[in-house]
């Protein structure tokens, strides 16, 4: 579903990219780990286009997007939820999830995607008049999700979803990341630092360090390499 | 349809506000200088209201885009003044020549400057009415440090009587013309596609942009119509008000920071707002000058810092958090 081929890219003079390249397999939850600075998000908005490619190739349903702007490929299909919780405060949890609908394609199903929405997060009906910004940590981080599933995608990434969350909350967000990949039918792309939990749900996983893929195989291979663990995970 | 009028309500306070200030200017003797300066005050409020209240974006180049519009009904009015038999035409060609050189220093400005985020942007615009002055008074375009004076010219084309009832009375009006239609732009602006992604972005960009989102358009789009405005209010307030342009006049800076103020004053993204804050800057400033002429300045500092710390979110955006979901608060937005 995702290919990405030799990407480049970097903030100013600084490359941060060396040319990773993976593939996201569709219906299934892609992993990407690595340290703190490896590149991860760079990655994911290289990807997005929020951050400009210098080189390499982003192929999208057999569709080479390197260089089609962020609002074009909301519109194709790719949602992502960016790290920390970038919401809008002073709209309601209901406003947050009508911005997600934005766009024409995902305007005409928003009436069954808040449906998916508020099954997938019962607690943010009951909130839905509340403002975003009063919300606990764990419950804002339910509306970025949310808000990203309103915009009716077929891929989404998820950048360190489980981010600043409680132990028992990190828990919730990787069942609904599970139930968003097998209810749901969503390809997924996540990147975590809490590689326990993401290698439990994980169909395949890349490693990442210094803007290059060191390692990638399924959970159970990484996790049996002990050298893969112990010099990029920590674990 | 009955749905369709609904959504225009919050015009009402805003419109009566202006129909009170212009009866009260035209019944009560010698009133009339205080409601131009207010109706000043209140369009440049409005107009610029559109963009900094929309989009959060602090533009200190704004007065540039009232001096390039001055600029424009003047070179109607001295270019064209052979030609009899356009009449009140070249107002209106005027007119039109103020809202395109605006708008095209907007879409050259902002095209750099828009890339720019929060403080960035504002620096990077601080230099923009400055470097424009200098590059019309040093590469002499449009006579440079001389500017232009119309008078002569105004009074050829509209007769002496006529020219002068325009730069007392008629000039004043079309100021409130422009400040309505400023208003009802805003609103139109509020209620449609528009306003929900301006929204968005001034609450979070970056989470705007992750909704598929063309930040930079509705930026753009925001700042040209705020900067079309500036340019139509310059060309009425300053060069048919005043038939003169002198470059160190129409780009001085301290328009921009009581735009910022009003639109601050008032509540940034609120339609009552701007009319709010520029009645309450106009008439302070004016009573203030009279009372205590030398100390206004003294005098009016705190009373803003006073302002801002009881209502940060404006006069009209603390009523309308408070009016939220009564009978009022579908007037007041």
């Amino acid at each position: 579903m995702l290919q990405v081929k030799d990407l480049e890219s970097g903030y100013g003079s600084m490359q941060v990219l060396w040319k990773p390249s993976l593939e996201v397999k569709r219906g299934t939850i892609t992993s990407l780990l690595g340290p703190n600075g490896a590149g991860k998000s760079t990655l994911l908005a290289t990807i997005f286009g929020s951050v400009e490619p210098w080189g390499g190739k982003v192929i999208y349903e057999d569709r080479d997007v390197t260089q089609i702007p962020t609002h074009k490929k909301v519109d194709m299909g790719i949602a992502l939820v960016p790290e920390g919780k970038h919401l809008f405060p002073n709209m309601s949890v209901y406003e947050n999830l009508s911005m997600g609908a934005y766009l024409k394609k995902a305007l005409v199903h928003k009436e069954e995607s808040l449906e998916l929405v508020y099954s997938l997060f019962p607690r943010l009906r009951e909130r839905r008049n509340q403002m975003a910004g009063s919300l606990s940590g764990g419950e804002q981080q339910m509306v970025t999700i949310a808000r990203g599933l309103m915009t009716k995608p077929k891929l989404m990434m998820l950048d360190e979803p489980s981010q600043g969350l409680a132990p028992k909350l990190v828990g919730e967000v990787f069942e609904t990341i599970l139930k968003m990949k097998e209810e749901v039918g969503l390809t997924i792309l996540l990147i975590e630092q809490n590689a326990d939990a993401s290698l439990e749900a994980a169909d395949y996983v890349y490693v990442m360090h210094e803007g290059l893929i060191k390692a990638q195989g399924t959970p159970a291979e990484i996790k049996q390499s002990a050298d893969i663990r112990e010099a990029y995970l920590g674990i | 349809m009955k749905k369709q009028i609904t959504k225009y309500y919050p015009l009402i306070p805003v419109y009566a506000a202006y129909l009170i200030l212009f009866l009260i200017g035209v019944n009560v003797e010698g009133m009339w200088q205080l409601v131009a300066m207010l109706l000043f005050y209140c369009a440049l409020g409005q107009a610029f209201n559109i963009f900094l209240g929309m989009t959060g974006y602090v533009d200190f180049g704004y007065v540039a885009f009232m001096g390039v519009g001055t600029y424009g009904m003047a070179l109607a009015i001295t270019r064209l003044v052979g030609f009899q038999g356009l009449g009140l035409g070249i107002i209106v060609i005027g007119f039109f020549l103020a809202l395109v050189m605006s708008s095209l220093l907007s879409v050259a400005v902002g095209a750099v400057a828009l890339r720019l985020r929060g403080a960035y942007f504002a620096i990077a615009t601080i230099g923009v009415n400055e470097g424009f002055r200098f590059l019309i008074e040093g590469a002499k375009i449009w006579n440079g440090t001389e500017g232009m004076i119309f008078t002569a010219e105004l009074n050829r084309i509209l007769g002496r009587e006529a020219a002068s009832a325009l730069s007392t009375f008629w000039a004043d009006v079309m100021v409130l013309v422009i400040a309505a239609l400023a208003a009802f732009v805003t609103l139109f602006y509020m209620r449609s596609k528009i306003g929900y992604a301006l929204t968005a972005l001034r609450e979070d960009e970056d989470a705007a942009k992750v909704m598929g989102i063309n930040v930079t358009k509705f930026k753009i789009i925001a700042f040209i119509t705020s900067s079309g405005f500036a340019g139509l209010i310059g060309a009425t307030s300053w060069a048919l008000k005043t038939p003169y342009v002198f470059p160190p006049e129409v780009f001085e800076i301290h328009y921009t920071i009581e735009a910022i103020i009003i639109v601050l004053l008032g509540g940034a993204g609120t339609l009552l707002g701007p009319v709010i804050g520029g009645l309450i800057y106009g008439i302070s400033k004016y009573y203030l000058s009279i009372f205590m002429p030398g100390f206004q300045l003294l005098i009016f500092a705190p009373i803003i810092i006073v302002i801002i710390i009881m209502f940060p979110e404006g006069v009209v955006g603390m009523l309308k958090n408070r009016l939220k979901g009564t009978a009022l608060g579908r007037f007041i937005i």
